[in-house]
């Protein structure tokens, strides 16, 4: 079969469209996702209601347990399960979704893209956790009326320490999602790390110097600052925010590096996409 | 594309210029096309999986161009190695040796390059988001192609409209049928500004109606942009009404390639389809004798006989009928078809 027109080389009619920049990425998973989230509220709602049970039974549980020493630890608590859902959202966002893709069958085109797997699975992961954001603040806002605490809300503050806090969760988002596409059906042994996540955010980052090198420690001690005392982004030392800013590069950019290993190790045993 | 400004020379005009300009658009066109690279180019492609006893090669020594405008059927039977060289020339799986251009951009090292010229239907109705609606699969493939949406939406329209799912473009697929899901998923391959285009099983599971509604708009859209295809599949009536060249794989190696007509130009005449009065017992008794029967049919005092025999042996029938004082109605060749063609190949078909 060969084009009708032939001033047209065969071949030679694609690639001539106005090319998508990652602008056009950005808005297309970022679109896909508020779809997803609008047309089946029952997912998002139910993610909800699942984290405000749990925060229940962790608040009204250990109320009776304790008493009054919970009742001073409260604000501390509250900060830390608020960074705790948006981590494991940042951090199921990008290994959950690429699993999904891997069993469905639409990780090839995910793959064969000119953008590169690696920034459309990071594109992808940023959308869904906007998603987690706003989840999260729900979750936060019922959390602060349940348990009548009052928390400073610098939301610039709050939208760049806790971004670049679960950035390195993403990084972590990142290599799970490479061992899964190359061991696949370890999702249930990938999510148990969500609940080491309670540790890092809960560690004494102050106290053990080396903590804060871990993910998640030294954002989860800013966060506690800026909503508990109030803490502007000014405010923090260059120390705190160079802290901040690297250690969420360093897990980043070591996810990715797993990831981008382990999409070469599936390919060289020929399983990408197989499931 | 050809130039689309030209220096108007002195003394042209009119309905003269306008052919002068169009013969040498194609002047240009097929010198772009004889200097231009293949579509695809694979080359010594080899990858074995496992090591030691266990090892398996699937693919051995594997090299094949495709032409640009051209579609090619990619088949063998089970574990032939047709999987692994498609998802090798994707970049998908990394061959032990070999190469693999597409418009001569070498696909494992420049990925990104050669993705603006690639898409691929390999899951099937699984090849998109379901929860999505149809106009929306194409605008995020496309997206994720590489090509503004709004760039291409006129493409889109026309390709739902082609498709038969203009109607339906608002709906979520995984409302549509089986069928509009296939279609769905060729569209979302199509929309986007592929020129090479691997489609696998695209008539996987449907009804002979919408197979033969895929297959001729398939062709019409591959024809109207010149777009280049490899299609596998194992409907032989897709392959032979599709594809203009066949690649026939068996143990990981090509064992043919040709085009639909020749490969079936190889094999001889299979049978004569003979019509006669008067064939009596005795007559029959004679040809089983001498030839390869494969059917008798009585029917209104006719008799229909089939026998597999060349052409030589066809005088011999002849012969033998007139001897016997058999009356002739009638006479068809049996032409074998490439499913034929195929198991002869390939040694007995499907594993």
């Amino acid at each position: 079969m060969s084009s009708p027109d032939p001033t047209v080389p065969p071949g030679d009619a694609g690639g001539e469209s106005a090319e998508a920049g990652y602008y056009h990425l950005a808005k297309a998973v970022l679109y896909r996702e508020y779809l997803i989230f609008v047309r089946y509220p029952a997912n998002a709602v139910g993610a909800i209601v699942v984290s405000l049970i749990f925060f229940g039974l962790l608040f009204y549980g250990g109320r009776m347990l304790a008493g009054q020493a919970l009742t001073d630890s409260l604000e501390g608590i509250v900060v830390g399960y608020f960074l705790w859902t948006l981590s494991v959202g940042a951090y199921s966002s990008v290994s959950n979704d690429i699993r999904s893709d891997v069993s469905w069958g639409t990780l090839e085109r995910h793959f064969m893209t000119p953008f590169g797997f690696a920034p459309v699975a990071f594109a992808k992961g940023v959308a869904k956790v906007v998603r987690t954001f706003l989840t999260s603040t729900v979750v936060l806002a019922v959390m602060l009326l349940v348990t009548g605490t009052t928390l400073a809300l610098p939301v610039v503050t709050i939208l760049v320490v806790a971004t670049f806090t679960i950035l390195s969760v993403m990084g972590l988002g990142f290599a799970a999602g490479g061992l899964s596409v190359l061991y696949k059906r370890i999702g249930n042994w990938l999510n148990l790390l969500q609940f080491g996540f309670v540790v890092l955010i809960s560690a004494p980052a102050f106290e053990l110097s080396w903590t804060e090198f871990l993910p998640l420690v030294h954002g989860s001690a800013l966060l506690q600052r800026a909503m508990r005392d109030g803490t502007r982004i000014w405010e923090f030392s260059p120390a705190d925010l160079a802290l901040l800013v690297g250690v969420a590069a360093v897990y980043v950019v070591a996810g990715y590096a797993v990831f981008h290993y382990a999409s070469r190790r599936a390919r060289r045993l020929g399983v990408l996409g197989d499931y | 594309m050809a130039s689309q400004s030209r220096e108007q020379p002195v003394g042209r005009s009119g309905s003269s210029d306008a052919v002068a300009d169009e013969r040498d658009d194609e002047v240009d066109a097929r010198a772009r096309r004889a200097t231009a690279p293949p579509a695809i180019s694979v080359e010594g492609l080899s990858k074995t999986f496992g090591s030691g006893p266990d090892a398996v090669t699937a693919v051995n020594d594997v090299s094949f161009t495709v032409e640009r405008g051209s579609v090619v059927g990619l088949l063998g039977p089970n574990g032939a190695g047709k999987t692994t060289t498609i998802k090798s020339i994707l970049g998908m799986v990394l061959p032990d040796e070999g190469s693999v251009r597409i418009r001569g951009i070498d696909v494992h090292a420049n990925p990104r390059q050669a993705y603006r010229h690639v898409d691929a239907m390999l899951e099937g109705a699984r090849n998109d988001y379901w929860r999505l609606t149809v106009r929306e699969n194409l605008r995020y493939f496309s997206t994720i192609s590489g090509v503004d949406p709004n760039a291409v939406a006129d493409r889109h329209e026309s390709l739902l409209a082609q498709l038969d799912l203009a109607g339906r473009a608002d709906t979520p697929v995984r409302d549509l049928s089986r069928g509009m899901k296939q279609k769905v998923s060729l569209a979302s391959v199509l929309a986007t500004d592929a020129d090479v285009v691997f489609l696998d099983e695209p008539t996987l599971g449907l009804d002979v109606e919408s197979s033969l509604t895929l297959r001729r708009e398939l062709r019409r859209i591959v024809a109207e942009r010149g777009l280049t295809v490899v299609l596998s599949s194992h409907d032989m009536d897709v392959i032979e009404d599709v594809c203009d060249r066949v690649v026939i794989m068996s143990d990981g190696q090509v064992i043919a390639d040709d085009s639909v007509t020749s490969l079936l130009g190889g094999f001889d005449t299979h049978g004569y389809r003979i019509r006669g009065q008067d064939f009596d017992e005795q007559t029959v008794a004679a040809i089983r004798e001498r030839f390869e029967v494969t059917e008798v049919e009585r029917f209104d005092g006719r008799v229909h006989v089939e026998v597999a025999t060349d052409s030589a042996g066809f005088y011999e029938l002849t012969d033998l009928l007139e001897a016997h004082g058999v009356t002739l109605d009638a006479v068809n060749t049996v032409e074998p078809d490439l499913e034929e063609a195929f198991l002869e190949m390939t040694g007995g078909g499907a594993r």
